[in-house]
């Protein structure tokens, strides 16, 4: 029950992951039909029910306006972030938009981190189904690059999807854990993620079973979604001049085309052309043929925009690509031969694509949550902070308190005083970023520092600002003259409130409450179906012909009794039906046993026997 | 419950701060990471000097490579990783004594970085204050440099010819070189002081050779700033 599970929370798919305590190796837990990927898509039903995963991405086709996707892109943003985004996703944002950005699927309102909530649920239950009890407690992954509102807002999500999030690991980080899970030699890697919505390059030290990120850098607006939207905006333009048809002007229409672009960019990677082959509605038929280097010629800009971060990241740790040893390619994206071919050329070398670029983030996870659990005393993670921490100073400067890719966890202290005399307060404002200003930087918090009247310059408050394990800050203030500590009300310039987090987790609660029937529902139903066949089993056995009339009518009552109440959607029910059956079928086990028995002790002494 | 087990144990936690002893068994502590009786880990007292942190005396000239295995050593030992199943006021020892470890690293493994931090220790600079000199010797060089940046901000900015802006890239590389050069060379002057500053055996002394490296600091801050805008001038390109 304190086991703890690896999520990676993905912009296109999202998958949870465990370590085996046997092989004590991670395994990626598959849903009912064996898939692993979960599509990080969620769709509202006409009767309100939410459809997630698999189902939800085929109401993208046909209902695109109730679903959303791609909805990492939107987490601890404000509607000013994401304004040209927004124009090629179909979803409606509504009013309230400047801090959190609210989505409006048919008559409903969610949060990006609600969204989120209800993917992380669908694994909660997926893991949970898959153990047999409860699970309450991940380790969720995010972006190396993500800021502090984003990294909040992942954990907000958990919170609201019933789960105690344990710790935030950087996807490349992640990934480098999976890489290096059975090698302990000294090692320079470099981790080249290119997902769906996000891009990170982290360069790491390896060395018995250390792993220290020396630097991290990325693009939280890059990803396989930019191939994705270039491709059908080359498109779109052909059918317009071609077919006088704006694919843009109805949303499934665009949805469709991009969905049948996204499986051309698929065989592309594979082979040296594609046909495409488009459907426009009554107006006819869109088709073209396409080869990989026409396709590279457009997407190649794009490409370029990762190694720009590449070359800041090498600086930064203060190597050339030469000294690189090994290079590993995580995300989707990595599967364009472009992306492979300008890797190689950046680094000398041939990137690492053995681990399946899919699943190694969520795999790496889960060695995560077995190190925080104990079961692996051998291995350390010494992960960066990816952004500069500074402080507003006077003419809207920043000055910077904590430098990026300082290993995290890290402090600095500040001490503040008046200007005024008898001035009450100081206001802090924080911000991340590399620039000079602070109106280029990104605006974490703010807070006021409560100080007693004195005389200027006499008040001497030390702040102490904290970036802890996940990557978030902490501050603590300490007025030096009095001794005391206060306690510091930051307020967050992006992200959900503490009281809409719960409102929202209780909300979810009524849900668990639900998802908790529906899996029980489905785990005693498989146990019923279990049973069930193993009697008409035992009843086919030899040793069943020792059955009175009476036992063997005992049973098929008992059968029959809990194949009704398979019908039913009643848990309780099956499995008082099913302790019924239990007890009807014992003397016929114990006869099927007894037998066994015998047939293994024939020919033994006593002393041989093993009880 | 937590509430009270944290009542009893900030409690426990102010007697021994007077005393020094362990918060846990009460055993004498002596302000080290662990206690030498239980192995908890301790609180780490505010105020705390880098250099002692390490168990190091306030010297410039130090084994980089020592620091570092003690690094990893105390890394490995303090990581919050190690202490997630572990009571809250562990957890909190934990993430402070790990936040300090990480901040004393990056104040002390670089030369540079280990003269701020000592000047600031010291007194001699307030943290933050970060002053600048141009190099006398080099003013010229400097007014070059300065001409070369704005002119290939003009010429990036009116759409100048492509082998203009080659000529331009060509005399910027050239001039950071030179620039790198002297950075190099202050650096080196910096380090030789460090020995000066620890034989130093009076306050005189020691103020002298601090001020010294405090003037030569603000010479090599100038320079580093240079460089740095030079450099990403040309990663504009």
């Amino acid at each position: 029950m304190n086991r703890i599970v690896g999520i990676d929370l993905g912009t296109t798919y999202s998958l949870v992951a465990y370590t085996d305590a046997t092989t004590r190796k991670p395994v990626c837990i598959p849903d009912a039909e064996g898939r692993t990927l979960l599509p990080s898509i969620v769709s509202l039903d006409t009767d309100g029910a939410l459809a997630v995963g698999w189902p939800a991405r085929e109401r993208l086709l046909h209902q695109p306006e109730r679903t959303a996707y791609s909805v990492k892109r939107l987490m601890g943003k404000g509607i000013d972030d994401v304004r040209d985004e927004l124009a090629l996703f179909p979803y409606r944002v509504a009013a309230g938009s400047e801090q959190v950005i609210r989505i409006q699927l048919s008559d409903k309102i969610f949060t990006p981190p609600e969204i989120s909530a209800h993917i992380l649920r669908e694994l909660k239950r997926r893991a949970e189904n898959f153990f047999g009890e409860e699970v309450t407690r991940a380790v969720i992954t995010v972006p190396a690059y993500f800021n502090d509102a984003q990294r909040q807002a992942t954990k907000d999500a958990g919170r609201i999807a019933g789960l105690e999030v344990e710790r935030l690991v950087n996807e490349p980080t992640a990934a480098s854990l999976a890489y290096g899970l059975d090698k302990h030699q000294r090692a320079l890697i470099a981790v080249y993620d290119f997902g769906g919505g996000t891009f990170d390059i982290s360069i790491l030290r390896l060395q018995e079973g250390l792993f220290e990120v020396l630097a991290t850098n990325g693009d939280t607006h890059l990803g396989g979604d930019d191939l994705d939207n270039l491709f059908v905006e080359k498109i779109r333009e052909e059918i317009r001049e071609q077919h006088g048809v704006d694919v843009a002007g109805a949303v499934d229409l665009y949805q469709r085309l991009r969905d049948t672009l996204i499986s051309s960019k698929h065989e592309l990677s594979s082979c040296e052309r594609a046909i495409l082959r488009f459907l426009l509605d009554g107006k006819g038929e869109f088709t073209r043929e396409i080869s990989r280097a026409e396709f590279e010629s457009w997407i190649a800009p794009i490409i370029e925009r990762t190694l720009g971060p590449c070359k800041r990241a090498l600086k930064d740790a203060g190597l050339q690509p030469a000294q690189i040893d090994e290079v590993v390619l995580v995300g989707g994206s990595t599967r364009v031969p472009l992306v492979r071919r300008r890797v190689e050329e950046l680094f000398g070398r041939k990137p690492h694509c053995e681990l399946n670029p899919d699943e190694v983030v969520a795999l790496g996870a889960a060695i995560q949550a077995n190190i925080l659990s104990g079961g692996v005393q051998d291995m350390l993670l010494l992960d960066v902070t990816p952004l500069s921490l500074g402080i507003e100073t006077m003419g809207g400067a920043v000055a910077k308190i904590i430098p990026r890719n300082s290993t995290i966890p890290a402090s600095a202290t500040e001490m503040f005083t008046t200007y005024v005399d008898n001035q009450t307060g100081v206001d802090i404002h924080v911000a991340q970023g590399e620039r000079e200003l602070v109106k280029d930087c990104r605006s974490l918090a703010r807070f006021t520092l409560k100080i007693p009247p004195q005389p200027a310059g006499l008040p001497r408050v030390e702040v102490k600002f904290l970036i802890d394990a996940d990557g978030l800050l902490q501050v603590t203030a300490r007025d030096l003259r009095t001794e005391d500590e206060q306690t510091v009300e930051v307020k967050p310039s992006y992200g959900l409130s503490d009281d809409e987090v719960e409102r929202m987790l209780i909300e979810s609660i009524e849900h668990a409450e639900e998802d908790f029937a529906a899996s029980q529902l489905i785990g005693a139903r498989n146990e019923a179906d279990t049973i069930l066949r193993a009697t008409e089993k035992a009843l086919k056995e030899e040793e069943a012909a020792e059955l009175t009339d009476d036992e063997r009518r005992q049973i098929a009552e008992a059968e029959a009794a809990l194949s009704d109440a398979l019908k039913t959607e009643d848990y309780k029910l099956i499995r008082e039906r099913l302790e019924q059956l239990n007890q009807a079928t014992h003397r016929l086990a114990e006869l099927i046993m007894n037998s066994a028995m015998q047939t293994a002790m024939k020919g033994k002494r006593p002393d041989e026997v093993n009880l | 419950m937590q509430m009270t087990e944290e009542t009893t144990i900030r409690e426990k936690k102010t007697a021994a701060r007077e005393v020094g002893a362990c918060w846990s068994c009460g055993a004498e502590a002596q302000q080290r990471h662990f206690c030498p009786a239980c192995n908890k880990v301790q609180p780490q007292p505010p105020d705390t000097d880098f250099f002692r942190f390490f168990g190091l005396e306030r010297k410039l000239g130090l084994d980089t490579a020592a620091l570092e295995r003690q690094f990893y050593e105390l890394s490995w030992k303090l990581h919050p990783d190690n202490f997630h199943n572990a009571s809250a006021y562990e957890q909190e020892l934990s993430l402070a004594k790990s936040a300090v470890l990480n901040d004393a690293w990056r104040a002390l493994r670089d030369p540079v970085a280990r003269v701020e931090y000592l000047l600031g220790l010291e007194g001699v600079r307030r943290e933050g204050d970060i002053k600048q000199q141009a190099p006398p010797d080099l003013l010229e060089e400097v007014f070059e440099l300065n001409e070369y940046l704005e002119e290939l901000r003009d010429a990036r900015r009116s759409g100048g010819s492509s082998r203009e802006r080659q000529e331009l890239r060509h005399r910027l590389e050239q001039a950071r070189h030179t620039f790198e050069e002297k950075m190099d060379a202050v650096l080196a002057e910096l380090t030789a002081q460090f020995p000066v500053f620890d034989a130093a055996n009076d306050g005189s002394a020691r103020k002298a050779a601090l001020n010294n490296m405090s003037e030569i600091l603000n010479r090599h801050s100038y320079i580093r700033n240079l460089v740095r805008n030079v450099t990403d001038e040309l990663d504009e390109e």
